[in-house]
């Protein structure tokens, strides 16, 4: 029977390679939807840790909830430090961060202020290398600000005009500073440049009347992202009274996005194996359809029904047997060529970009998932196959053999 | 006295009798002893096919039993009925006989594996089989390779292989010509004395009719005539 069975799929060449490459397609298909979600995920990370969150930052714990500057932490120089000597650590830095109001000679927005280091930040988020116009922040030049292009944009302002920064101080006194934009930047999260301003800490220090001590915010990238847990404990340890997170806690937003992207990995390839149901069971219909007679002699002469059945299915599995591994062959060298060339998403990345995503995608699976896929395709196939080998159950070899 | 093989009662058969009732088979008596070689006759709808196939237990009779050495097919459930008609039953179609993608080996052994027999004896009752039909060196050809007759001389070593009581032929000459109708007929008539296996067959071909010992005329599904006669 396994004999017939494998015969049988050679009859009709044509019909087989149909169903053959059907599989080949669904496997191809799953596999590269999922390396390609998985990807978008893994860069999607990638471009939130290093060039955004840090795998840790530490705040006071009042700053978190009312985001007022007068929530410091210190003794920033001594943490720093410390954090610093420690080698699963890759990078420090610590910024003063305020709310404040934006205004060009046209208009106005609401901004929130960093006062950084620039050499700490080169390291820490690669900052620098956003700056798309003018200058990145430098040392001396105290009055230079850095924008986004969208803030720019809404501003109507280029490097070199002036703006103003008005916020409130420690002491709750409304004080406003007069700024030159050095630099224009774009980073891969659009929504955040519209937002994000970025001056010299030093400066905003004496604005908000802060001791040189006092930061509102520490960020620490690990050389290694199994090292988090140990070194969030370890920075618990160091700032008793601030509050640790990961990036994890740091970006919920994070997290739905891959959870929304999760489901329209599977929306896809649910499609992709209806497809694959549709096609094959209206083959094997076919099939069967075919060879009714032929069917109904072999009831005759004594096959049962459950070897009848068998025997489709069989035939289907097969096909499956043969379309599988060249799915997974073709879909593996689509991972491995594009994983490492890239896929340029740039067409499509204006809305993406404003979640965060970079533009080009580098796809990864598992081996896990390979073989997850190609089950998965085995299981379709041989359940669409049970209804047209319930079909060749149904026949009556009578009648079966009376059918021209 | 020889032992009864094939007992048919009260056997009638109506089609579609809900709308249109088709009375196919009314009400046949057949009873045929061990060893005999019959030919079911009469004109195109008469009912010979519907009576063979109720009488092979492809078809369930509207009422009436069939007894088949003494077992009472028609109230075998439907598995225990397939596997009776593996064991006991050899069947040769019109046409559609074999199994399109096996050679005329394997599709004669197809029966005896599907019994379970071992591989060694499975080979030398195929072998000896077709070499009875006079096939042997058509061994591993597919029935799309051999002409007509030979793939009926096929069809009858492959019912013959799981060694049956009994061998329902429906119309086996009906796509052949006359040579091979005669060639084929001279075969069953060989196994039917060789091995003491029962033939019933259909037909319309006078020349078949006259190598019956008994033929059995059905007329608008009843038994008209049921003679004994000396084969030519
Ligand atoms: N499945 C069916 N449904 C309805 N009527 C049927 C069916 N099968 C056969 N009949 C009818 O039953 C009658 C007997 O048919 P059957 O095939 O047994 O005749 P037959 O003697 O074998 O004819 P032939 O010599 O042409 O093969 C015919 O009138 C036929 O139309
Ligand atoms: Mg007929």
């Amino acid at each position: 029977m396994f004999q017939i069975a494998w015969r049988n799929i050679w009859r009709n060449k044509s019909r087989s390679l149909v169903v053959i490459s059907s599989i080949v397609i669904g496997v191809w298909a799953g596999i590269f939807i999922l390396s390609f979600s998985w990807g978008l995920y893994q860069n999607n990370i990638n471009e939130t840790i290093f060039k955004q969150l840090s795998h840790i930052q530490i705040h006071n714990p009042k700053f978190n909830v009312e985001n007022d500057s007068k929530y410091t932490l210190s003794p920033t120089d001594t943490i720093m430090t410390q954090l610093q000597a420690d080698d699963r650590i890759a990078s420090v830095s610590n910024r003063i961060i305020s709310n404040g109001m934006i205004s060009s000679p046209t208009t106005a927005s609401g901004v929130k202020i960093y006062g950084i280091d620039p050499l700490a930040e080169v390291k820490q988020i690669g900052l620098d290398n956003n700056v798309k116009k003018g200058a990145y922040l430098s040392a001396g030049k105290e009055n230079a600000i850095l924008i986004g292009e969208k803030l720019a944009k809404k501003l109507k302002i280029k490097p070199k005009s002036k703006v103003v920064l008005t916020f409130t101080n420690v002491k709750s006194e409304i004080v406003s500073g007069a700024f030159r934009v050095a630099g224009v930047y774009r980073s891969k999260n659009i929504s955040l440049d519209e937002v994000n301003v970025y001056v010299l800490k030093t400066q905003l220090r004496k604005l908000l009347e802060l001791k040189p001590t006092e930061s509102n915010e520490i960020a620490i990238l690990l050389k290694d992202e199994s090292q988090l847990d140990a070194v969030k404990k370890y920075s618990a340890d160091l700032v008793p009274d601030g509050k640790v997170e990961d990036w994890k806690e740091l970006s919920p937003e994070l997290g739905m996005i891959i959870e929304s992207f999760n489901l329209y990995t599977y929306i896809l390839t649910g499609i992709i194996l209806l497809a694959l149901t549709f096609g094959i069971i209206n083959t094997m219909l076919m099939s069967v359809l075919e060879r009714i007679r032929e069917l109904g002699m072999l009831m005759a002469i004594g096959l049962n029904k459950r070897k009848i059945f068998i025997m489709i299915m069989l035939e289907t599995f097969y096909l499956t047997l043969v379309g599988s591994p060249l799915g997974l062959l073709l879909g593996w060298v689509t991972v491995s060529v594009f994983g490492n060339i890239g896929i340029d998403i740039s067409m499509f990345s204006e809305g993406l970009s404003s979640y965060g995503f970079s533009s080009m995608i580098y796809p990864a699976l598992d081996n896990q998932n390979y073989f997850i896929i190609a089950f998965m395709c085995l299981i379709t196939s041989l359940l669409s196959a049970i209804y047209p080998a319930l079909k060749a159950l149904r026949l009556n070899p009578s009648e079966a053999i009376r059918k021209i | 006295m020889a032992k009864t093989i094939i007992d048919a009662h009260n056997l009638s058969k109506t089609y579609n009798a809900d709308t249109v009732p088709v009375k196919a088979v009314q009400d046949v008596h057949i009873h045929i002893e061990e060893g005999e070689f019959v030919a079911l006759v009469g004109p195109s709808g008469s009912g010979k096919s519907t009576l063979l196939n109720m009488i092979g237990g492809l078809d369930e009779p509207t009422s009436g039993s069939v007894v088949l050495d003494q077992v009472e097919i028609t109230k075998l459930p439907e598995n225990k009925l397939i596997d009776f008609r593996l064991h006991n039953i050899g069947f040769v179609f019109q046409s559609y006989n074999l199994i399109p993608v096996l050679t005329a080996k394997e599709n004669v052994g197809f029966v005896l594996q599907l019994q379970k027999i071992p591989k060694e004896e499975r080979e030398k009752r195929v072998l000896n089989l077709l070499h009875q039909v006079g096939l042997e060196d058509k061994l591993n050809s597919r029935p799309g390779e051999l002409s007509g007759g030979q793939q009926q001389r096929v069809a009858v070593a492959r019912a013959l292989a799981s060694k049956p009581k009994i061998v329902l032929a429906d119309e086996p000459t009906a796509n052949l010509d006359s040579k091979s109708t005669a060639n084929l007929l001279d075969i069953m008539a060989k196994l039917n004395k060789e091995e003491k296996t029962t033939f019933l067959f259909s037909t319309h071909d006078i020349r078949v009719i006259q190598k019956a010992r008994r033929v059995i005329t059905l007329v608008d599904g009843k038994v008209e005539s049921d003679v004994q006669q000396t084969p030519k």
